[in-house]
């Protein structure tokens, strides 16, 4: 019982929120583009170009904000990029995404020569997000999850605000309603006077911002630099937790969570020594759950209706 | 005539192996029996095909000008970026291409080796109509039933690399599996299924290098595993050409025999044939009978197994162990040569090559010039992204030509 | 119901016409349509009833000609601005989102908000009672997938009159109901027309024209054929003018008559469902013979695609059986099927029956690449591709730039002459073929046509379905209807007429009950 004790401490519950973050944004990004009817495998590039804005944004002008906003601005235009390939050149989805990882390794690996004359890691920022951790009054003190909820990072509130903003966004907006018409059904949303392509850039792009901020958090908040490759598979891992969650934020935000639960309690073991058990083992565990739910064990989730078919008025059956 | 053409195919061959092989030590002379070789094969050709020859040439050269023009475009692009962030391009390409082509033509030639094994596993893939995105995976199940096998197994020479490269492909094989029947039962899509599978293999391959001796807390060599036994190691161009450079393995040539075997079995067997049908088009395909559940099984197993012998060439060939190549990105480049050959298998050693020089020539310029190769990835991501915007080339195919329409007519009106 | 005919019409078209490259699908149309009034477009499929209406609703543009609505010319860009004007279109395929609400599914698109916020509640009471006021009751928080097909179909027609529109345009609207739910949308409909909408229904449903509208207009080949008040028509008039005047018989091509063999095909008691789960062959029974042709009649979508899937081997029925020479094949797949001595022209050329990016000597061996000539213990055999394709291109007279080119290069008639050739090559027993001549040319056809009574004289039994009736006299000894899914009719050809099987065809069982509908 001990054992159980010394595992489940509010660190952990901290932990596991703080490795989930970056994760549970870029499923959420995810989740926006699929459900639009757009395959998207480029989150790792854009959380890698997010990263470096904001990287040399908070080192740049001192202010990490400041840097937060360019995160965010640069993964927005960035998947601009994948956007108009996707929708207005209609090129095969997965591989636009690849290419994004692609242009978002070598651009910022590039970028690192140019703007700081070095490869590896970038210069350090002045002041991270780190500093800016704030705790809200009363629900901090819940027990257990309180500190880990309630007593942390800008970036961290910020997913939390977005998961719960972009349920309301489905469930309660014009916006949310057109992304769901535009991944199910385009045809119909087309007859009724809306433009799928609109829709679909829209939600690329807000995708993109999310994707963004989830950079931000690694360079500038759980860190204070941006070193190459920070993205670290964090890309691929999302869009397992948005399968596995069904395609809806809440779900795909749960998914991010409890990924992150196992990768903390898979570090807090090995930190104890209790068990000889490869670490690996638990690191496996969110491609395995996503194998799972496409193969239908997990409870029915259908991807949307039109996830992957490029779609244009002139040619329906393309 | 039949004897003038066959004798002209067999000094085509024989040049080319010479060539090829010359090459290796001495570039000059070497390459001068490979055009040799080309020229007798243009012969051979053109004895063959008579009137049809020049309409054959004409069909090659317009099925090639895409991606070459998307290469020409890519680097014009490259070049662009550089100038803008001072670099120099022109120095920079002069240290690529030198590099890349001659000075470590042999480095070139060690990096495609792989890259030709998945490229063709993609394409093979492709041309079933299936994406096997999770390349990656395959090459390191290649990789690590190289490495079991060859540590201290104590197998003869021959045999053991035949029985390497055997179990080696199997393995490759049945990691795609599950993804076939996948998508057979439930028509999940391979792109996720593969991924998904690439991914944990990786995750769980440090597992593996532990228990062979690697030690992932060396911040050195994290991930390196006990050497294999020299026995199964591939033999070395050196041995009989002491001009060749001391690393060059006869693993090109097997990528090359490979690309061989698959077209093949691509345009020459029944199997291959149906695979192709089924790719083109599936309904039509199963309309007469073919059955398209199989068929999509044995392309997903073959993609897997080609990756798989990857992974096999290159512990056996270059690294003699596991190395720390849990993150080469085989299969993303896997795909970029796969379509820039237009899936063709013969092509692919070709534009295998170029990716190989790329990145050969890369390291070259950036250690010379000091330009950050990264702009080498860049340069891949723009090309791969131009050879799929096709509606990019119609839109300036058209252009051009109502231009030029436009400027020959008015140069009519005016003579008339 | 009075019929204004003396005010404006609301919604006119005058000489429209629509080309699609080189192909007219409407020729000079001229319509109208008053307020309170419902008019029928009558016309077999194909005959371009889909086009015009996807033209009034902004989906297309017209080649020429203009439409007018409240005696104005418009010119819609969009569906948005045909919305926007009062037109509201209930199509034949729902263009509903399956995971969302009634509600959700009416308002999209014109939502009411207030700060972003989407009032539902708002939303959901308008939705009620609009549904109460024009009898279309509906649960509006049901989720879109979960509700019947009728049921849906009162959504797309809520969709529209949420939107406030005069004109409803309804395509194929019984297609999908059961006779209860048919009964019930007519009598929405006529509400909706009293209330002043006006209505324009599109089929090829003879009960719906003289069950519910005020006047007809008969489509054929995209041009206009009649144009009647209903009361003054009757179901007769209206399948002649339907099927077409030119009651041409093609003198049959008959030399000596060909011994009729044994049974070769038996199909008993089949029932099937569609690809939705809805009842597409209800117990069919037919037999073909060694040596005859045995001509099938319908409108699509009658149950002729399961009858060919089932037959062919691509699905299972539901029940039944399907005998092949006598053995029982119900569950063999098709290859076997094929070895057994059938061969497939299927009705889509170029989607089931070719592999467009394939040479032409590929396609001759699709199927029958695993033997000889083609190939030898695995290994195939280019010369024997070639001398077979030289072989079939010659007697078949292929056109193409060699047998090297690829299929989708070749004219629709020629690409269909080698799905012909090399299901011929088999030398079946017994062929089955859908839709042989759609799209080609007369050429073609009298080609085609040619062909088969040859295979038929070599003593195979052939069963073809065909939507064209001059085709299926010009080659059938046999003629039968498929009708919803049953065999309504069957005679032999030449104790039939043209006008008697286009009565089965369009009239389904009433056709023989001599009823007015």
């Amino acid at each position: 019982m001990s054992v159980l004790a010394s595992l489940l401490t509010p660190a952990l519950f901290e932990a596991t929120v703080r490795l989930a973050t970056p994760v549970s944004l870029a499923a959420l990004a995810a989740v926006i583009s699929e459900r639009s009817g757009v395959t998207n495998i480029a989150m790792e590039g854009i959380m890698l170009v997010g990263a470096f804005a904001a990287a040399w944004g908070g080192w740049h002008f001192g202010n990490p904000w400041i840097g937060l906003c360019c995160g965010v601005g640069a993964g927005a235009l960035f998947s601009l990029f994948f956007a108009w390939s996707v929708v207005s050149l209609r090129i095969n989805q997965v591989v636009a995404g690849a290419i994004m990882n692609i242009l978002g390794f070598g651009l910022t690996r590039y970028l690192m020569m140019v703007v700081y004359g070095r490869q590896g890691t970038s210069e350090a920022v002045p002041r991270t997000l780190q500093e800016c951790r704030f705790a809200i009054p009363l629900l901090s003190r819940i027990p257990y999850v309180g500190s880990a909820l309630f007593d942390q990072t800008p970036v961290v509130y910020l997913s939390l605000l977005s998961v719960i903003g972009f349920a309301w966004l489905f469930k309660r907006t014009r916006l949310g309603l057109s992304i769901e018409a535009s991944g199910e059904h385009p045809m119909a949303l087309e007859t009724l006077g809306r433009s799928v392509v609109r829709v679909r850039y829209l939600a690329i792009v807000l995708g993109g911002a999310l994707c963004g901020l989830a950079g931000a958090f690694l360079s500038i908040e759980n860190s204070n630099s941006f070193t190459e490759g920070m993205s670290g598979g964090r890309g691929f891992i999302a869009l397992a937790a948005n399968i596995a969650g069904g395609w809806r934020p809440v779900g795909a935000f749960a998914a991010a969570l409890f990924f992150g639960f196992v990768d903390a309690l898979q570090l807090r073991i090995q930190g104890l020594g209790i068990v000889k058990v490869a670490s690996e083992i638990f690191l496996v565990f969110p491609y395995l759950a996503t194998l799972a739910a496409v193969a239908g064990f997990v409870r029915k989730s259908r991807p949307p209706a039109a996830l992957g078919r490029n779609f244009s008025v002139e040619h329906p059956e393309d | 005539m039949r004897r003038v053409r066959a004798v002209l195919r067999i000094v085509a061959v024989l040049l080319a192996l010479a060539g090829g092989g010359l090459y290796l030590a001495s570039y000059f002379r070497g390459g001068c029996l490979l055009l040799g070789a080309l020229l007798a094969w243009g012969f051979e050709r053109r004895l063959a095909l008579g009137a049809d020859f020049g309409a054959r040439v004409r069909a090659l050269a317009r099925r090639a000008a895409v991606p070459a023009a998307g290469i020409a475009a890519a680097l014009l692009i490259g070049a662009a970026i550089m100038a803008l962030t001072g670099y120099s391009p022109l120095a920079s390409y002069e240290a690529l291409f030198y590099g890349g082509f001659v000075r470590n033509w042999h480095i070139s030639v060690l990096n495609a080796v792989p890259l030709v094994f998945t490229g063709l596993a993609i394409a093979f893939g492709f041309h079933g109509g299936l994406f096997n995105i999770g390349a990656e995976g395959q090459y390191l199940v290649g990789v690590m039933a190289a490495t079991w096998l060859g540590i201290g197994m104590g197998l003869p020479p021959l045999v053991g690399m035949a029985l390497i490269f055997l179990v080696g492909a199997l393995a490759g094989a049945a990691t795609n599996l599950v993804p076939a029947l996948l998508k057979v039962k439930t028509g999940a899509h391979e792109v996720v299924t593969t991924m998904m599978f690439a991914y944990a293999i990786r995750t769980l391959a440090p597992i593996f290098i532990r228990a062979h001796g690697g030690d992932p807390a060396n911040t050195a060599h994290p991930y390196v595993t006990d050497a294999v036994a020299e026995g199964v190691w591939l033999p070395l161009f050196k041995d009989f050409l002491p001009e060749a450079n001391y690393r060059l393995h006869v693993g090109i040539l097997l990528a090359v025999a490979c690309a061989f075997l698959v077209h093949f079995v691509l345009t020459r067997t029944d199997l291959g044939y149906r695979i192709r049908a089924v790719g083109a088009n599936a309904t039509a395909a199963r309309t007469q009978g073919i059955s398209v559940a199989w068929i999509t099984t044995l392309s997903l197993l073959g993609s897997g197994a080609l990756a798989a012998c990857a992974g096999i060439t290159q512990v056996l060939g270059l690294d003699h162990r596991m190395f720390q190549n849990l993150d080469a990105g085989y299969g993303w480049n896997g795909i970029s040569i796969a379509l820039l050959a237009r899936n063709h298998p013969l092509a692919i050693p070709f534009t295998a090559l170029l990716w190989g020089v790329l990145d050969a020539g890369g390291q070259y310029m950036a250690r010379t010039v000091q330009t950050p190769n990264a702009i080498i990835e860049i340069v891949k991501g723009i090309l791969l992204f131009l050879l799929l915007a096709e509606v990019i080339y119609e839109k300036f195919g058209t252009i051009l030509r109502d231009r030029l329409k436009g400027l020959l007519d008015r140069k009519r009106e005016v003579r008339s | 119901m009075s019929l204004l005919k003396d005010t404006p019409p609301l919604l006119e078209t005058r000489g429209v016409t629509k080309a699609f490259g080189g192909f007219v699908a409407n020729r000079d149309i001229s319509i109208r349509l008053h307020a309170g009034e419902i008019v029928a477009l009558l016309g077999e499929n194909g005959a371009g009833k889909s086009t015009l209406m996807n033209i009034l609703y902004g989906l297309y543009r017209p080649t020429a000609g203009t439409v007018l609505l409240d005696g104005e010319p418009v010119r819609f860009a969009s569906p948005r601005e045909a919305i926007a004007r009062g037109l509201g279109m209930v199509h034949q395929h729902f263009m509903l989102v399956p995971t969302l609400t009634v509600t959700q599914n009416i308002i999209l698109g014109a939502e009411p908000v207030r700060l972003g916020h989407v009032r539902t509640r708002e939303a959901r009471e308008r939705v009620r009672g609009l549904s109460e006021r024009f009898g279309l009751t509906v649960d509006p928080d049901a989720r879109v997938e979960d509700l019947s097909v009728g049921l849906q179909q009162r959504v797309e027609i809520l969709k529209a009159l949420y939107r406030k529109a005069r004109v409803l345009i309804l395509d194929e609207p019984t297609a999908v109901l059961t006779p209860c739910e048919v009964e019930e949308l007519f009598a929405v409909l006529r509400r909706l027309a009293e209330s002043g909408t006006a209505i324009i229904i599109i089929t090829h449903k003879l009960e719906e024209v003289l069950g519910l509208s005020h006047r007809v207009y008969i489509l054929g080949k995209g041009e206009i054929r009649g144009e009647l008040r209903t009361s003054e028509a009757d179901a007769s008039t209206l399948a002649r003018l339907m099927v077409g005047r030119e009651v041409l018989l093609e003198a049959r091509r008959d030399t000596e008559p060909v011994p009729l063999g044994e049974q070769v095909l038996a199909v008993e008691g089949v029932a099937a469902r569609d690809a939705r789960g809805l009842p597409a062959l209800r117990g069919v029974d037919l037999e073909v013979r060694g040596g005859e042709i045995l001509g099938i009649g319908g409108v699509e979508g009658n149950g002729q695609r399961e009858l060919c899937e089932t037959v062919a081997g691509l699905s299972r029925p539901e029940a039944g059986r399907i005998l092949l020479k006598g053995r029982d094949v119900t569950r063999w797949s098709v290859r076997r099927r094929l070895q057994a001595g059938m061969a497939y022209v299927p009705q889509d050329r170029r989607g089931e029956g070719l592999v467009l990016p394939f040479s032409v000597e590929e396609n001759l061996a699709l199927g029958l690449s695993g033997r000889a000539p083609f190939s030898k213990a695995g290994f195939l055999d280019p010369r024997g591709f070639r001398a077979h394709a030289e072989r079939l291109m010659g007697i078949f007279d292929i056109r193409a730039g060699g047998a090297d080119v690829p299929a989708s290069t070749l004219s629709g008639g020629n690409q269909q002459k080698i799905i012909l050739a090399r299901e011929f090559s088999r030398n079946p027993a017994f062929l089955l073929v859908s839709q042989p001549t759609r799209g080609l040319d007369v050429g073609a056809i009298e080609y085609v046509h040619h062909r088969l009574l040859e295979l038929k004289a070599r003593g195979a039994a052939i069963l073809l379905i065909s939507m064209e009736l001059e085709e299926l006299f010009a080659l059938s000894d046999r003629i039968a209807v498929l009708h919803g899914g049953e065999v309504v009719f069957e005679r032999q050809a030449s104790a039939t007429s043209l006008p008697e099987v286009g009565e089965y065809v369009v009239r389904g069982r009433a056709a023989g009950t001599g009823r007015a509908s």
